[in-house]
């Protein structure tokens, strides 16, 4: 058995790496209610007096207002659209496509090693003669090779570990396979897919490259706050804590549903190894 | 209708779209290596492989290339221990369900956060002068360390924001993997008097040798998209000492001077070595996981 | 009148023929069991009555109707899956009613319907629950009602009761025959079993790698197996086989010699042989008695009423079942003889029964 100081010390090493974890997160969360003058202080302060001013800034400012509506709208758009097209093409490639299925699946992922630069530069050239630079259509559009790969990337599981014999099943009650997909395969998946679907909302909301390339006018959150962060030495620390804490909620909203993405792939990984 | 018609349907828009967009990407960057197009300059010509052959030519290209690599191996075997060493830590010292389950959540939460704001985080605790961790270090009578600013440390310094990302994110998973193994083996071991490490080291971490071949691929795959990360800490400064492929290529292509023939030339000679890189080691890892 | 033809079938996998050239005739009302051991292709040629394996080459018809082509909801045919295959996001009333509803079966007449499986299978009080919260047992009642509720011409239960424990298993099996003695419907049964398919079958199809080995009512089988295969396969315990010669009208294999029931093998004399000898058609008798095998115990498990009694015989085990075992300890010699009737002779070289 393990000594007790031991034990105890583990107990220590495990409450310090939380607070790693999370420590800079609460502690940028703190600085976005500081005024400037308890953020510029020799020895961090733990209690100020909180202030909404740096909400108020942002939200007031136009450039970060406009931020918000673009990732808004290139998010929905791009994931809306991946979700549609990748989700019945991950459904074939688990069911009906024994043989060419593992070719294809390669394909799909290797458009996640393609570097980003390597989309982006040929990208602005050719949205620069077609004068569809800085347009948010334009940036969609490319980020539909992220959404709908892995969309397709992790649906496909998703739509494996439906049991085969309850596809099989309706389709002797004489559904057709669109029927089978719509009516059982769907419902049934739909756990792990809502799960992919946060992911990939996660990878496009967080995206800076294409964004700042494509679309600098248009900006997106990211490209926005990227732009505030970079200002220099004389930079509104409150203000930048707040616009990170904006930027930080939505995706932090969906913790709970990345858990469940996590259980589920590890359980039936198992499972089918097991 | 029939089945043929339902996996066309199904099939073809997705793989059209994603197709296509590969297609004209790849396509245009080969092409536009070609040229000496300038963003910006109506002008251009053709000037076959002047590009590459200037690409081998130029210092801060193979400067960049190095940083890459560095940085590919930093963040893999870094992300990649942390996961290791914290999921057998948790594992063994938080049995009960819920605080484990308070721990993941916690854990979870760093690589959730956009890149850019776990930069910009970052940014503010490594600040000389108004940094949380600058005051630690004051406190420990160390003076002020130039995380960002010194040259040696800088790599290292953004490095650990991406580990403190991806290897608490991995330790959730393996922490996970570890919760759904079979008990059979562990038991076997137990009752041959191993001890935990032991346990761990023979027993249970080769048994999950192919999910942490994956876990090393996907994360590898994950560090080539660092841009974000660098961009917003350095920008590739001080100097070049945090410039990797696709900022140099961004910084030549797009930010100074826009000369995207030759960012496209270096993009290309990026996508070939990734792709033969990762085809390579994604078939040899099919096999070592078996 | 719902017959099931099934002609010339070939199912190949690329290149390597799992399936090759079946012929299969199964008269209407009769419930018939596909037997043999895993990856003989009896699922795969239920799969593809059913529809869900395409079939290389050959034709199946249902009722007389060619449904070769045809999409597995238009054959009338119903199924019940070895993993009972319900949808996990439905009722139970739901999973049943699925394919009424989506038939467009007025509502009147579907409650009319679901009312009367639900009666038939004990489903009443369960019909509000999702099959998650039910046990395995109460899952495959609600497979079955769902097949039921079609009224189709076939039913085809695909390994049913495996997943079961052995007690359901029983119970379940003895419905399932109820089921089809009051409905008459044509059905198809697979198993690994042969329990299973000797107690509920009309008639056995017995498969091997891809072929009928042998087809009949279970007592033929039983009784008659045209093969060593089948009559190792069939029995439990299973028949003791030694390989012999046909001596001067009699069977011979070492210390064994059972004579011949004129008339009822074709054999010639000094044919090499091997002879099945099944343990419950053995009993004990004395020591000098006419065809009396002796041997010497070494192991006894008793089975309640019976006991198996394995003794050796010319340095090999042979084991017979007896009423007459308590009393018996390990090193005792014994002797116990085979009613000459239900001496089993197979041909070495083809393995075929050489009953005349």
């Amino acid at each position: 058995m393990v000594p007790l100081i031991l034990r105890i010390l583990a107990r220590l090493a495990l409450g310090l790496l939380v607070l790693i974890a999370l420590a800079p997160i609460l502690w940028t969360a703190l600085g976005a209610f500081k005024e400037l003058r308890d953020i510029v202080t020799p020895v961090p302060k733990l209690f100020f007096t909180p202030t909404l001013d740096n909400f108020a800034t942002i939200l007031g400012n136009p450039t970060i207002r406009d931020g918000l509506v673009n990732s808004v709208l290139v998010v929905a758009a791009s994931v809306g659209i991946g979700a549609l097209l990748g989700i019945p093409a991950a459904h074939t490639l688990a069911r009906h496509m024994r043989r060419r299925g593992d070719d294809i699946q390669f394909f799909v992922l290797s458009l996640r090693f393609m570097p980003p630069v390597a989309i982006a530069i040929p990208f602005i050239v050719i949205y620069l003669d077609l004068g569809i630079y800085d347009s948010l259509g334009g940036l969609i559009l490319v980020y539909l090779v992220t959404t709908i790969s892995t969309m397709i990337w992790l649906a496909t599981p998703a739509f494996e570990r439906v049991p085969p014999e309850i596809e099989e099943a309706a389709a002797m009650e004489g559904c057709s396979e669109a029927e089978v997909f719509w009516r059982i395969s769907l419902p049934v998946a739909a756990p792990s897919l809502f799960g992919a679907l946060v992911f990939t909302f996660v990878l496009v909301w967080n995206e800076l490259l294409l964004a700042l390339t494509l679309a600098a006018q248009n900006a997106t959150l990211p490209v926005v706050a990227a732009s505030i962060t970079s200002l220099g030495k004389e930079v509104p620390w409150g203000v930048i804590n707040a616009a990170t804490v904006v930027l930080v909620l939505p995706p932090l909203f969906f913790i709970g549903l990345l858990m469940g993405l996590i259980n589920s792939m590890i359980r039936s990984g198992g499972r089918t190894k097991g | 209708m029939t089945r043929q018609r339902f996996i066309l349907l199904t099939l073809a828009p997705a793989l059209t779209v994603l197709g296509l967009l590969a297609a004209v990407s790849t396509a245009g960057a080969v092409w536009f290596s070609l040229m000496n197009r300038v963003l910006g300059s109506p002008d251009y010509e053709f000037v076959g492989l002047y590009n590459y052959l200037r690409l081998l030519r130029d210092k801060r290209f193979f400067n960049a290339l190095e940083i890459s690599l560095i940085w590919e191996l930093i963040t893999v075997a870094g992300t990649l221990v942390v996961a290791v060493l914290l999921a057998v830590l948790v594992h063994e010292t938080v049995k009960r369900a819920l605080w484990r389950n308070l721990i993941c959540f916690a854990f979870l939460a760093p690589v959730l956060l956009p890149r850019v704001a776990a930069a910009f985080i970052w940014r503010f605790l490594y600040s000389p002068s108004l940094g949380l961790l600058n005051w630690i270090v004051g406190e420990a009578g160390l003076g002020p360390v130039e995380f960002l600013a010194n040259p040696s440390l800088a790599l290292v310094s953004v490095a650990v924001v991406d580990i403190w990302q991806w290897g608490l994110f991995f330790t959730v998973i393996l922490v996970k993997l570890l919760e759904t193994m079979p008990r059979d083996p562990i038991e076997a071991a137990m009752l041959d008097n191993a001890r935990t490490w032991q346990i761990h080291a023979y027993v249970t971490l080769p048994m999950l040798k192919g999910p942490l071949i994956s876990l090393a691929l996907v994360k590898a795959v994950e560090s080539l998209r660092s841009f974000d990360l660098i961009f917003v800490m350095t920008g590739g400064g001080p100097g070049t000492a945090t410039e990797t492929l696709d900022l140099y290529a961004y910084q030549s292509g797009i930010n100074l001077g826009g000369r995207v023939s030759y960012a496209s030339a270096m993009s290309i000679l990026l996508l070939i070595v990734t792709t033969v890189a990762f085809t390579l080691i994604w078939r040899a890892s099919r096999k070592w996981s078996r | 009148m719902a017959h099931i033809e099934c002609s010339g079938i070939v199912k190949s996998y690329g290149a390597h023929p799992v399936i090759d050239g079946l012929n299969l005739m199964i008269p209407d009302h009769e419930f018939v069991v596909f037997l043999g051991p895993s990856g003989c292709g009896k699922s795969t040629m239920l799969r593809m009555i059913a529809g869900l394996e395409e079939v290389t080459a050959g034709r199946i018809s249902i009722g007389g109707a060619d449904v070769t082509n045809r999409h597995p909801g238009q054959r009338g045919v119903a199924m019940v899956f070895q993993s009972y295959a319900l949808y996990p996001h439905m009722t139970v009333a739901d999973n049943i009613t699925f394919g009424l509803r989506r038939a467009g079966v007025p509502g009147p007449e579907i409650d009319r319907r679901l009312g009367e499986v639900a009666r038939m299978l004990g489903l009443e009080p369960m019909l509000n629950r999702k099959p998650k919260a039910m046990s395995g047992g109460q899952q495959q009642r609600v497979a079955m009602a769902r097949a039921m509720i079609k009224t189709p011409k076939v039913f085809l239960f695909d390994e049913p009761l495996s997943n079961l424990d052995a007690k359901l298993r029983e119970k379940l099996r003895t419905e399932i025959r109820k089921m089809h003695n009051s409905l008459k419907t044509t059905t198809i049964f697979v198993t690994h079993d042969q329990l299973e398919a000797m107690t509920i079958a009309d008639r056995i199809v017995l498969m091997r790698a891809g072929a009928i080995e042998q087809q009949g009512t279970p007592d033929e089988i039983f009784d008659r197996p045209a093969t060593r295969f089948v009559a190792d396969f069939i029995g439990s315990p299973s028949m003791n086989f030694r390989l012999g010669r046909i001596e001067r009208g009699a069977a011979v294999a070492g210390s064994v010699r059972i004579p011949l029931p004129p008339g009822r093998f074709a054999v010639a004399e000094g044919q090499e042989v091997e002879l099945g000898l099944r343990p419950t058609r053995m009993e004990r008798v004395s020591p000098g008695a006419e065809g009396a095998i002796t041997g010497r115990v070494s192991l006894i498990e008793n089975m309640g009423a019976e006991g198996q009694i394995i003794a050796e015989v010319d340095g090999a085990d042979m084991s017979f079942v007896t009423r007459d075992f308590r009393g018996l300890s390990i090193g005792d010699p014994v002797s116990f003889a085979l009613s000459p009737d239900h001496l089993h002779i197979f041909d070495r070289a083809t393995g075929r029964s050489c009953l005349a």
